[in-house]
């Protein structure tokens, strides 16, 4: 017995050594204020996976100080605190308020922090945001409706938290392409709190209430919830909606296309590993490349735009489904893309990403045959 | 000191146990962050505390005076969007005050809007404010519907920076104590509060209100104007609300029709932690504002202890249950040991 301790003591003296020894070490913080959404669950996941990969591409120790719970603007304001109190040398941050965070922000970067937003972007001073395109990304899944409605007839709108930032943008982007359709008029539009039970009820109520909706448009997160609540209503003529990118609604999608053939719907990819992108982004940084301030754009100029990895259709569902094995997955995974760390390095300086810099997941290798690229993308949201 | 005076010892200082608590985890805090003390750590600290700090002062006068207010985090949201409102970065001094008077008013009338409907109307407390709090989120959201807003820097920079003390400069040992030197503006708004109760502490009026949550016909028939107080407590909610909308507004610098919504049960658990029980007449506000502080400190442990991402919840919940259970199991023990001493002594 007192061998083995001696053992134990001797392996964790051993192991600070080494830790004290490491020639490059990092600490980064992760902010998160939203616990209840799978989405999420996979953003800090992947986060912890492209740590690891990243210590093993440069040999260098990173260290994560993870804060992730529900709490409201000033529970993160108190996670933000925490991370500087820790001493952090980045910090990675999921925004939970458009404005309510800035102060705090700020103060991490006098400190010299880095702080990357990352899946909503802010203004904050100094920091950069690391984001999708949100309102791009609203926008391919509501011109997706318009055309599938023939530019014409009722439709509900179910939004996410109101006053997060990405939902404000996404709003913004179905808004932009709403005035477009004056045709399309929008009979209801409520909050489904990203929630998928939630989303089930707000759509259940509009059917309840509202006999003439042809048309529905939501977010990830609750598109799966309004999708059921439809198909509950078993309606003569169902109305078209928008889905999402998440596995048990592919394989919702896929089943019922097997019985009616006719069914439509879309999910953008809307990528949890927007967070991993970030870190990649961080380490660069912190690593001391250079930031090109002529890659910086967006609402505050300081965001810098991962791709948006691509649209699923009834067109490529059957590839995207074989290539990534969708009937096995478990029904919370969500869809991803992550910019490879060249990828990072290439963002940083403003150069234009491929295919090749985004994976559909950390770790693993590009999937063959999806022919729905990045530049595909970029030109299709580049010609709206 | 023998048992009886010692009991009344504890409930004439119902804190004492959250004393306790504070002391514990401040110390489990400080085990694992050496910088825990620093004059600017414990600002960010506890400028992040101040609005649930005051708020649980007002919800602790509530609770006292035999009811509860589930309206405060609705009226913080309100008083926040009407600040975020009618400041602006331009806004000159004269006109903040204004602003602020105005504001506190306003969350005067809604504690009024409580008072009259639970004191005069006699509906129940809780439905009444849970009702009423709906009005208030939803007057937050009519006046703020996207959340925004700005206040002037030196609004902001007034919240968060340490304020300079010279007054110990020359003398030995304490000038060597940094916090002394550098006080968190936090901290002199808790001593206002703080004093100002011990003040009014024995005065009538706030006898009246422990009378009145004890035994509320007892307290009528001996001819204390029980509506009329318990009106005022929800009036002198109301008011606290305001202000700790105006320390959340100063410490986040701008403006969210939902930014209160989750302070309300978070309220009513520190006053709870603080020693007060829910039935009224009896704790304090001091005990309740200890109870907030040591809410934020089990935060900052789950986040030093590097508890695993995945059970924060869990861990944060599970330390408030055994903090809240701490007084009653305790009391539960000290029985089963007297009455297991009571029947050793039969035996002998």
């Amino acid at each position: 017995m007192k061998k083995r301790l001696l053992v134990l003591v001797l392996v964790l003296v051993l192991a600070f050594s080494g830790i004290a020894s490491a020639q490059e070490s990092y600490t980064i913080g992760v902010s998160n204020n939203f616990v209840g959404s799978e989405w999420r669950t996979q953003m800090v996941k992947q986060i912890e996976d492209a740590a690891a990969e990243i210590e093993e591409l440069y040999g260098i120790e990173i260290e994560l100080v993870i804060e992730s719970t529900d709490t409201d603007v000033s529970g993160q304001v108190q996670q933000i605190q925490n991370l500087l109190n820790r001493g952090v040398d980045a910090i990675i941050v999921n925004p939970g308020d458009q404005t309510g965070l800035n102060l705090a922000i700020e103060e991490a970067t006098d400190e010299g922090v880095i702080v990357i937003a990352v899946d909503q972007e802010i203004g904050a001073e100094g920091a950069l945001n690391v984001v999708i395109d949100q309102k791009e990304w609203a926008k391919i899944s509501m011109e997706w409706l318009a055309e599938e409605l023939g530019g014409e007839g009722n439709i509900v709108l179910i939004e996410g938290f109101v006053g997060h930032p990405a939902n404000e943008a996404r709003m913004a982007g179905v808004e932009e392409v709403l005035a477009e359709y004056p045709d399309i008029e929008v009979i209801g539009r409520e909050s489904g709190m990203w929630d998928q039970a939630t989303g089930q009820q707000v759509m259940s109520d509009f059917l309840a209430s509202l006999t003439d909706i042809d048309g529905v448009w939501t977010q990830d997160g609750m598109a799966q919830g309004a999708m059921t609540a439809i198909m509950t209503a078993d309606l003569e003529n169902p109305p078209i909606a928008v889905g999402e990118a998440r596995a048990s609604f592919l394989q919702t999608w896929n089943e019922t296309l097997m019985e009616n053939p006719d069914f439509a719907t879309i999910g953008v990819v809307n990528p949890p590993g927007i967070g991993a992108s970030g870190l990649r982004v961080a380490i660069e940084l912190l690593r001391g490349a250079e930031l090109n301030e002529d890659a910086l754009s967006g609402p505050f100029g300081n965001t810098l735009y991962v791709p948006i990895p691509y649209a699923v259709t009834n067109d490529n569902l059957e590839d995207v489904y074989e290539a990534q094995n969708i009937g096995e997955a478990a029904g919370s995974y969500t869809l991803d893309g992550i910019i490879t760390q060249e990828g990072a390095i290439k963002l940083i300086a403003g150069e234009e990403l491929t295919e090749m810099d985004v994976t559909p997941d950390v770790g693993e290798p590009e999937v063959e045959g999806m022919d729905m690229g990045m530049d595909e993308e970029a030109e299709e949201s580049s010609s709206d | 000191m023998n048992q009886a005076k010692f009991r009344r010892f504890l409930a004439r200082n119902s804190y004492l146990f959250a004393l306790l608590l504070l002391v514990v985890v401040v110390l489990i805090n400080y085990s694992r962050q050496d910088n825990l003390f620093e004059p600017s750590v414990l600002n960010r600290n506890i400028r992040v505390f101040l609005p649930l700090v005051i708020l649980a002062a007002g919800q602790a006068i509530v609770i006292i005076g035999g009811g509860i207010d589930l309206s405060v985090g609705a009226m913080v949201s309100l008083c926040n969007a009407l600040l975020v409102t009618w400041i602006t970065p331009e806004t000159a001094g004269g006109d903040i005050l204004l602003a602020i008077t105005l504001v506190a008013l306003v969350g005067m009338a809604a504690g009024l809007l409580n008072g009259i409907a639970v004191a005069y109307l006699r509906l129940q407390p809780i439905v009444t404010t849970y009702a009423t709090s709906f009005i208030f989120a939803g007057l937050a959201l009519t006046i703020l519907p996207r959340p925004g807003g700005e206040l002037p820097r030196d609004m902001t920079r007034l919240y968060r920076r340490l304020i300079e003390v010279d007054a110990f400069g020359n003398i030995p040992i304490i000038q060597d104590i940094p916090i002394l030197r550098e006080i968190p503006p936090a901290f002199i708004v808790i001593a206002i509060v703080l004093l100002l109760w011990a003040f009014v502490r024995q005065t009538r009026l706030v006898q009246y209100i422990y009378a009145a949550g004890d035994n509320a016909e007892a307290a009528y028939t001996t001819g204390i104007p029980v509506q009329r107080i318990r009106l005022g407590t929800y009036v002198i909610s109301g008011f606290f609300s305001a202000m700790a909308a105006l320390a959340l507004t100063m410490s986040l610098g701008s403006g969210s029709p939902t930014s209160g919504d989750a302070m309300t049960l978070d309220s009513i658990v520190a006053v709870v932690l603080g020693g007060t029980r829910l039935r009224g007449g009896q704790g304090g506000i001091a005990g309740a504002m200890m109870g907030v502080v040591i809410l934020g400190v089990i935060r900052n442990i789950i986040s030093f202890y590097d508890v695993p991402t995945w059970s924060q919840t869990l861990v944060d919940a599970l330390i408030i249950l055994i903090a809240l259970a701490g007084p009653g199991l305790v009391r539960y023990i000290s029985d089963l040991i007297r009455r297991y001493r009571l029947q050793g002594g039969r035996a002998a």
